[in-house]
């Protein structure tokens, strides 16, 4: 399991957690996430801007 | 990837003025950066600073980047703890005083394009004060620092301003077992941003975290009685002991770089679609400019024109579109997303019941222009945001168009 995090806020997206919020149950992916996804904490970044911090491909 | 050989100047190290020298990089490895700021600079996520609190960290592990790794990664030189003396848009210098731990030295700096990213400072409100410490607000990190060694110890603070920042703080130190009283001489909570069935809701549900609410009324004055308690006397007559008081009640652009420089300012610095001032090769962006009359103080607009910006000042002229652009406001008692409508005419529709609710606010063209969510309804807010008219329509390239056209 990954984690990727939003270079301006700090979000970190972990997908054995996921984000449940936007519709993205524990276990999504991240390749299973959308280009658009917008970083639920800030909006201000979107998924092609987020740093990969481990385990990712 | 552009070559461009000139040198660029940003005078100021917050998000816009860091966004802008990271797009600029990522299109061009040729240029010369320079990044000035009045402060240390540090890369820090400043909607960060209300919540700190309850992400239970200290100022200094807000941090994200230190100064030697942003220089290092942006291949720029920074230089902090500057204070600039003067602009000469003739010459095309920087002057100013780098002040460093041992001694300060004046330094003239040449620049091709000079950006000005200086922020905005917080209003200062009239308030009767026999206090020796300044009122405290926080606009940097700097800033919060100092309110956090000043809340040490403490119980009761009484926050000025139920604006974003003023509830975003409350909703962080009630969670973290402060007492908390907020007063504003509006009506509801976020009254610029949403109708008041809304901000009802959100006024109930803080209340019941534990915030007290003084709304419709002014702080008059603050003052130390003989047993040294801090009080607060409010318009309405009462008075309140507290222990301390922050103010959060809105920023004012910082123009006066900008005045200095010759550069056409009204509340902010006059800027056109590209980030332009009135003056050849010196633009803006960030808290600091006015676009068709008003500032826009959120992070969004400004990376979105830090982005459109060094497209420009890398050789691709790019006009800064706005879309609608929703902020989250960091409340705990109450979800909450906004859109705030940046014009007054209109008026707003609601849907949903009790915490649940969605405001449309609608123009005199029947217009989306801006919207409200609470509760469950803040999952509506990407559909919202691509249904409402945009914040700021560019000027459309004549040039382009005609080329499209033939």
């Amino acid at each position: 399991m990954a984690t990727y995090q939003c270079p301006d806020c700090g979000y970190v997206y972990d997908e054995k957690v996921g984000c449940e919020h936007e519709g993205y149950p524990a276990g999504t992916q991240w390749e299973d996430i959308p280009e658009e996804f917008p970083c639920p904490d800030c909006f201000v970044r979107e998924k092609p801007d987020f740093e990969m911090l481990e385990g990712g491909k | 990837m552009t070559v461009v050989n000139k040198s660029i100047v940003i005078i100021g190290a917050g998000h816009a003025g860091l966004t802008l020298a990271r797009e600029i990089r990522a299109n061009c490895n040729t240029t010369t950066i320079t990044i000035i700021s009045r402060e240390a600079i540090r890369g820090y996520y400043k909607p960060n600073l209300s919540k700190a609190l309850s992400m239970h960290k200290a100022p200094d592990q807000l941090v994200m980047k230190q100064t030697e790794t942003i220089a290092e990664e942006l291949n720029a030189t920074l230089l902090g703890r500057f204070t600039v003396i003067e602009i000469n848009s003739g010459r095309k210098e920087v002057k100013g005083l780098l002040n460093d731990s041992e001694e300060s030295s004046v330094m003239t700096i040449p620049y091709d394009s000079l950006v000005m990213a200086t922020g905005a400072s917080p209003i200062r409100l009239p308030i009767e004060r026999d206090l020796t410490t300044p009122l405290l607000s926080i606009n940097n990190l700097e800033d919060y620092e100092t309110f956090r060694s000043r809340i040490e110890q403490k119980k009761k603070i009484l926050i000025i301003g139920a604006g974003f920042v003023g509830c975003e703080l409350a909703s962080d130190l009630i969670s973290s077992g402060y007492e908390v009283d907020i007063i504003d001489q509006c009506e509801w909570p976020l009254q610029r941003s949403m109708p008041e069935v809304m901000g009802t809701e959100i006024k109930k549900a803080m209340a019941e975290q534990g915030v007290n609410w003084h709304l419709g009324v002014t702080l008059l004055s603050v003052t130390k009685n003989e047993q040294g308690a801090m009080l607060g006397s409010l318009s309405d007559g009462t008075t309140i002991q507290i222990d301390e008081v922050v103010s959060a009640v809105g920023l004012i652009p910082n123009t006066r770089l900008a005045r200095g420089a010759g550069v056409a300012v009204q509340r902010g610095i006059e800027v056109d679609a590209f980030s332009q001032t009135h003056q050849p090769d010196v633009y803006a962006l960030g808290d600091c400019v006015e676009y068709q009359g008003v500032t826009l103080p959120f992070i969004a607009p400004a990376t979105h024109a830090a982005k459109a910006l060094a497209k420009t000042l890398t050789g691709t002229k790019t006009a800064l579109a706005l879309p609608a652009l929703p902020v989250a406001v960091k409340i705990r008692a109450c979800p909450t997303v906004v859109c705030p409508p940046l014009i007054k005419k209109g008026i707003w529709q609601v849907q949903g019941a009790g915490m649940n609710l969605e405001a449309h606010f609608i123009n005199e063209r029947g217009q989306l222009s801006g919207f409200a969510l609470i509760g469950q309804c803040i999952s509506k807010k990407t559909k919202l945001a691509s249904e409402c008219i945009p914040t700021l329509t560019p000027i459309v390239d004549i040039n382009a168009s005609r080329e499209a056209v033939a």
